[in-house]
């Protein structure tokens, strides 16, 4: 160790000035951990889903309906 | 065999293994067989075992806890007249969640929802809304719900469904509501229970279903405390705060529940009381030591008023009750994530991940935690199941957007701007998305692409104080102070003690003082 030492000698400047120039970055945002969602609203979501689609069925089969008369 | 069943009997059976669609259809042939008017025949108490029966299966097919339903729409949130103080002290209403008192992380950390509230761990109905300020916030969809609140509550989702129902069974409603003589149920009280709640909860008539409990609870002479609660629900429903908080403290006299205390919480927290509604929980916890769902409550309130680090001590009051509760271990998990302690987090997730939660969001977060505890063998496969799992686009954007921030950390920029670019194909709103890439851009220097994926950044997302202060950054980089100023001063809108905006403007001003 102390060979090692003796070879890389510390620099520690005595005499004139250290400047650090603070330069502004720009930010990234975050990594976003997602929420889990509890039953009731997945719950929810499926039913509200459910609804969409028997609807948007019966819209199809009245469209069919009245393209065929 | 099934066939040579007794009918009700297998009605039964299937509501209790919760078929209740095979139920309510082998209740109606039953009730075809033997002819009913409207209601069913008091002479035959299997018929009326029957309707019963259809009642409740029809119910539960759309039930939803009452106490998690949160029905504010806009309109009710703009023109809300109930909180008593209009500019409320500190720490005394949600509407003002106040600045970060707690020392929990701050929002250079932390990302924060448009109510300018940390995001949390657990996704209830009620904590997609935030309060609002304005209607344009109103409008906007928060930061980490994806679907817009309904503009009242009477157009709200339950109609929606209630449509839906209709459509479906051709022969029109199972009950006619309008014909019902509701004195004549209101004298029978089991029949009457079942009743209310099918109306309550399947035809979401409150109106008729208050009537119904009006009269059932002067059929038992006010001594019933669960006609009380089910008139307090109607009146929360109707917006009639008050009123229901006296039906739900004249039913605590009666007989004190914890659903009644959670109702009771609930009026509060629609009053915009949420220091009454800690001290009705810390109540309640006095008759029911240790009970997980107002501990919940507790900790909810907390994390709505920006509390951070006293939530957690709820939560992991909650933790000590019931260790298999997803909501705490969730925000918990979260919680140690934004105080730069992923590895703690990561035990919580792999927790839930035991517990049998299988879903794109838990994946993602397991990713993230392996990602920033170093365990990087597990990160893209986690987040690889996570993009599988992934059941619509927005969480796929979410997905490739935290898998950008992998590449940012790998050094691979390319690799970034491909995931930045895919979370955007996904969701072509994804504000933080725009913003990271163009920093990437900027390092590139393209500085008018990075400029207009600031513009719509910052369109899109107000309450994000990183696009405005990068807007400011590039801006005041090529020499266009004016802008600069403008973006930096939004940027300290939306974070004052965000250190760099400061250093900017200060910057900015000394420029203009000179000239």
């Amino acid at each position: 160790m102390a060979e090692v030492k003796s070879m890389f000698r510390e620099v520690l400047p005595k005499q004139g000035q250290l400047s650090v120039e603070d330069v502004t970055t720009m930010v990234l945002c975050k990594p976003k951990l997602l929420p889990l969602k509890s039953l009731t609203l997945e719950k929810l979501e499926k039913m509200h889903e459910a609804a969409q689609d028997t609807i948007h069925q019966q819209e199809v089969a009245e469209k069919e309906r009245h393209i065929t008369h | 065999m099934g066939s040579e069943m007794e009918p009700l009997f297998l009605a039964w059976s299937y509501f209790r293994r919760r078929k209740f669609q095979l139920c309510a259809d082998l209740c109606t042939q039953m009730l075809e067989k033997s002819p009913y008017d409207q209601g069913p025949d008091p002479e035959l108490p299997v018929s009326q075992a029957v309707w019963i029966l259809k009642a409740r299966a029809l119910t539960e097919m759309v039930y939803v806890d009452e106490i998690d339903v949160d029905l504010e729409g806009i309109a009710e949130m703009i023109l809300d007249e109930n909180a008593i103080a209009q500019v409320p002290r500190p720490g005394t209403s949600l509407k003002l969640p106040g600045s970060n008192q707690t020392g929990g992380p701050s929002q250079a950390v932390r990302p924060v929802t448009q109510a300018g509230r940390p995001i949390t761990g657990f996704l209830r109905p009620s904590t997609q809304s935030g309060r609002p300020g304005t209607m344009e916030q109103a409008i906007r969809t928060p930061r980490t719900a994806y679907t817009a609140r309904p503009i009242t509550s009477s157009s709200g989702r339950f109609v929606r469904l209630g449509t839906a129902s209709m459509l479906t069974s051709p022969d029109g409603p199972f009950i006619n509501l309008s014909r019902l003589n509701l004195t004549k149920y209101s004298q029978k009280p089991k029949l009457a229970k079942a009743l209310f709640e099918y109306i309550f909860h399947h035809e979401n008539d409150v109106k008729t279903a208050l009537d119904l409990a009006a009269l059932s609870t002067e059929h038992s002479q006010y001594k019933d405390w669960w006609w009380k609660v089910q008139i307090g629900k109607c009146y929360h429903r109707l917006g009639m705060y008050r009123e229901a908080e006296k039906q739900f403290k004249s039913a605590l006299k009666q007989q004190e529940m914890v659903d009644t205390f959670l109702y009771l919480a609930k009026v509060y927290i629609s009053l915009d009381q949420p220091v009454s509604a800690l001290n009705l929980f810390k109540q309640g916890l006095d008759k029911f030591p240790g009970e997980v769902t107002l501990l919940c409550g507790i900790a909810r309130i907390h994390e709505e008023m920006n509390n951070s680090s006293s939530a957690a001590e709820y939560y992991k009051e909650v933790l000590k009750q019931d260790s298999t509760h997803v909501e705490a271990i969730a925000c918990i998990g979260s919680n140690h994530f934004y105080s730069d302690q992923p590895e703690i987090a990561l035990r919580f997730y792999r927790r839930l991940l035991q517990m049998g939660v299988y879903n794109c969001q838990l994946f993602n977060n397991l990713g993230l935690c392996c990602f920033y505890a170093q365990q990087y063998d597990m990160t893209l496969t986690s987040f690889e199941r996570a993009l599988s799992l992934a059941v619509n686009e927005e969480e796929a954007a979410d997905v490739w957007y935290n898998l950008g921030h992998v590449a940012v950390g790998i050094g691979d920029t390319n690799l970034a701007h491909q995931c930045f670019r895919l979370a955007l194909v996904n969701n072509n709103n994804h504000t933080e998305a725009y913003n990271n890439l163009a920093v990437l851009e900027m390092r590139k220097g393209h500085i008018e692409q990075a400029r207009a994926l600031l513009q719509t950044a910052s369109s899109l997302a107000p309450h994000m104080y990183e696009p405005h202060f990068n807007f400011a950054t590039v801006s005041d980089k090529i020499g266009d102070l004016q802008r600069s100023y403008e973006a930096a001063q939004k940027s300290e809108a939306a974070f004052p003690d965000h250190v760099d905006t400061q250093h900017l403007i200060k910057q900015l001003r000394q420029h203009f003082a000179m000239l």
